[in-house]
């Protein structure tokens, strides 16, 4: 059988898949903590540009993939900004510009850019989750996370595998709904559906333990596959971040 | 479990045998030196490895000798990317990394998966997984393997394929094998010592295979155990006579009574553009037999969810007992169509195997509950206020059967039936089969037990690629 590159490996020989996901980290969260100091319009529609621009030149991410992580997105932005223009306390404000007015219902002028602010703002902090969730593998977050993060190994290798068994518990859930269904009793959240979930999610992660201890992860002097450090590339991305972070705050 | 000794020399193979709940896994548990630190459980008497006594000895140290395959691959892949998942049994053992990254390659290249490297474990199939497990506990060399039912979610194919890899490894007589399995036909030839357990866990007999066949025949089968030289039923071929044997034709209706269930051009896709069922037409007769074959991912399990009703078609139709199911109350769809899963532990939905046998029963059902448990060797007087999860494999899925047998289904659709049946299991499984075909109720099973298959003794419908390949009727001649 041929190695055929995917999509996950041109990712990860990108420049931002090969950084240290600490330094993407630490950019991520730097433009997050910055968009909640601002109300302006400017600063998350950049943000969320600059995020898209890296992910996709930078962590060489397809444009589809993205788009596809970003597709719930809209409707939430589109949602947040509507109801918080719609309730907001400015549209009884009797020397506001009313902009629009269904009887009794009428939005004013500050209440709409209120609401674009922070509908802009969801755009931009889902944006960048997105963002940086693409480019980052999970196995090297975790290798970061234990190596420059000094995680304890147990908890973190754990949590690795306790997030891939999320598929298994949504296959579960259906397995117990189908089972109660083959009884002639109705699909529904019935507590002991709940409970069996719980029971099969304990058992899975019994065996996974038994089996992690019986490869010999409990044992001392263990080394590691993938070394993981920080290099010139993490500073550089450190330092472009925040360089992006400074330019779009003198924007304002 | 109680009472086994046991003496294995280095390189050697040594198989278990025995009958559900006999306490083959505890006993490959404990071999691997999991007891009592990592697994639950006591051990007494005197268990040594390579001359160290268990009990005394560093854990750390005993594992860094032994690789361990249990039964379920999907709970012991712990690594999200293949590559990762080989290295992390060596990471445990201290491997340096140039010598990790040579390794890797060759132990998956060896398990049948090169150029898996970078695949997400979870994206796997049941056999892949079973062959990585295998590729992490023999990528460190270990010397010892203790294997717990390693052909579990292989097609015949692949159980083949896998037992001649540990053919080769014997050869080499490098690693000591320690093998559970039900199988006899794939483990015994393989096995230097053959131990045999009793249903309450005590040792029934010990030695060479053919010491065992000449000397113990009678006791083993007694015990339930399955033995290597058993004739089985000969499976049709393509077309075998008697058999309609068209390509994706059903056979004749005789026209009077419809049938039990049957899907038209049915196509099925869990995701869009990735089809697991494919313009499957399928007709099931009352009083019919049908065994439903085919390899890892064809789409058995797919196609007997979807004439039960539990899927509805992407498009076509399917019908149960001439409607559609979508429209039929739970509770009578469940007595006009029964259907046992093939991972029982996800059907269980009480405390007691009692409560769980009884939940959604009438009167009548219900007064009837305790003859199918006993038949199916579940007596509730001894089972009864067991908790279902503390069974062993093959009677988990005994209580799967029984709680669908009770309603007595016009449809009674199975999904690997057989798996982990010791014999008697088997025996029972097949004797209540026949006698619920007998009253009229129609059988199909989805199975990769080709033994099974013969036995059922009518159609075969073999499935390849989400498609019917195959559609045929086992002669009527047939031993």
């Amino acid at each position: 059988m041929i190695a055929i590159p995917t999509r996950a490996d041109r990712v990860a020989a990108s420049p931002l898949g090969r950084a240290n996901p600490l330094a993407t980290l630490s950019v991520a969260l730097a433009w997050l903590l910055a968009l909640s100091t601002t109300t302006d319009l400017r600063p998350p529609l950049l943000v969320t540009a600059a995020a898209v621009a890296a992910a996709l030149a930078l962590g060489r991410v397809p444009l589809a993939d993205l788009a596809r992580g970003l597709a719930p997105l809209w409707l939430a932005a589109l949602s947040v900004g509507f109801f918080n223009a719609l309730l907001s306390p400015a549209n009884a404000d009797p020397t506001a510009t009313v902009v629009l007015a269904f009887g009794p219902i009428q939005l004013t002028e500050p209440a709409l850019a209120a609401g674009l602010a922070l509908g802009l703002r969801v755009v931009a902090i889902v944006a960048v989750g997105v963002a940086w969730g693409r480019v980052t593998d999970p196995t090297h977050l975790t290798d970061a996370l234990v190596q420059q993060g000094r995680l304890p190994e147990r908890f973190a290798y754990g949590a690795l595998a306790a997030l891939q068994a999320i598929p298994w518990l949504a296959e579960d859930l259906v397995a117990l709904r189908e089972a109660r269904r083959m009884r002639g009793l109705r699909a529904s959240w019935h507590p002991r559906v709940l409970v069996g979930l719980l029971v099969l999610a304990i058992r899975r992660g019994d065996r996974l333990a038994v089996a992690m201890d019986a490869r010999g992860f409990a044992a001392p002097g263990r080394t590691r596959y993938r070394d993981v450090r920080w290099a010139a590339l993490d500073t550089l991305v450190v330092a472009a971040g925040i360089a992006v972070l400074a330019g779009i705050v003198a924007l304002r | 479990m109680s009472g086994v000794t046991f003496d294995l020399a280095p390189g050697a193979c040594l198989v278990v045998a025995g009958p559900s709940g006999s306490g083959k896994s505890t006993l490959a548990r404990a071999i691997a030196g999991l007891v009592p630190w990592a697994a639950p459980g006591r051990l007494d008497g005197d268990l040594r490895l390579d001359g160290h006594p268990v009990a005394s000895t560093d854990p750390a140290a005993l594992v860094a000798r032994i690789g361990v395959v249990f039964q379920d691959p999907s709970s012991q892949l712990v690594m999200e990317r293949v590559e990762d998942d080989v290295a992390f049994g060596l990471e445990g053992r201290g491997w340096l990394p140039p010598a990790m990254r040579a390794r890797v390659p060759i132990a998956l290249a060896e398990a049948g998966l090169a150029g898996f490297e970078r695949r997400r474990t979870a994206r796997l199939s049941g056999g892949e997984q079973q062959r990585l497990a295998l590729a992490g506990a023999f990528a460190p060399h270990p010397g010892l393997l203790v294997l717990d039912e390693p052909t579990a979610n292989l097609d015949p194919q692949g159980a083949l394929a896998f037992a001649e890899r540990l053919a080769v490894l014997r050869e080499t007589r490098e690693t000591t094998i320690v093998l559970v399995e039900h199988r006899a036909d794939l483990a015994w030839p393989l096995a230097d010592l053959v131990l045999a357990l009793a249903a309450d866990g005590t040792p029934l007999a010990l030695g060479t295979p053919a010491d065992l066949l000449a000397g113990h025949r009678p006791a083993l089968v007694a015990a339930g155990i399955w033995l290597p030289d058993e004739p089985m039923s000969p499976l049709p071929a393509a077309s075998g006579p008697g058999g309609s044997g068209r390509r994706g034709e059903p056979p004749p209706a005789d026209g009077s009574r419809p049938p039990v269930a049957e899907a038209r051009d049915v196509d099925f896709a869990f995701e869009r553009g990735i089809p697991v069922l494919s313009g499957l037409d399928l007709a099931i007769e009352p009083g019919a037999r049908v065994a439903l074959l085919g390899p890892n991912g064809s789409g058995k399990s797919t196609a007997a969810r979807l004439l039960v009703g539990l899927l509805r078609p992407t498009r076509g139709m399917v019908r149960v007992a001439g409607r559609d199911p979508a429209r039929i109350a739970p509770r009578d769809l469940a007595r006009l169509a029964g259907y046992v899963t093939q991972d029982p532990e996800r059907s269980f939905l009480a405390g007691t195997v009692e409560a769980d046998l009884l939940l959604g029963l009438t009167p009548d059902e219900r007064g009837r509950a305790g003859d199918v448990a006993a038949a199916l060797g579940l007596p509730l007087d001894r089972f009864g206020a067991r908790n279902p999860f503390t069974l062993s494999g093959g009677e988990q899925r005994r209580l799967s059967l029984a709680s669908q047998l009770v309603r007595r289904p016009g449809l009674l659709v199975l999904d690997e039936p057989t798996f982990g049946q010791d014999r008697r299991g088997y025996e029972g499984l097949l004797s209540l089969v026949h006698a619920r075909v007998e009253a009229g109720t129609a059988v199909v099973a989805a199975t990769h037990d080709l033994r099974f298959a013969a036995d059922l003794g009518g159609r075969c419908v073999r499935l390849a690629a989400g498609r019917i390949a195959e559609d045929g009727h086992v002669a009527e001649d047939a031993p």
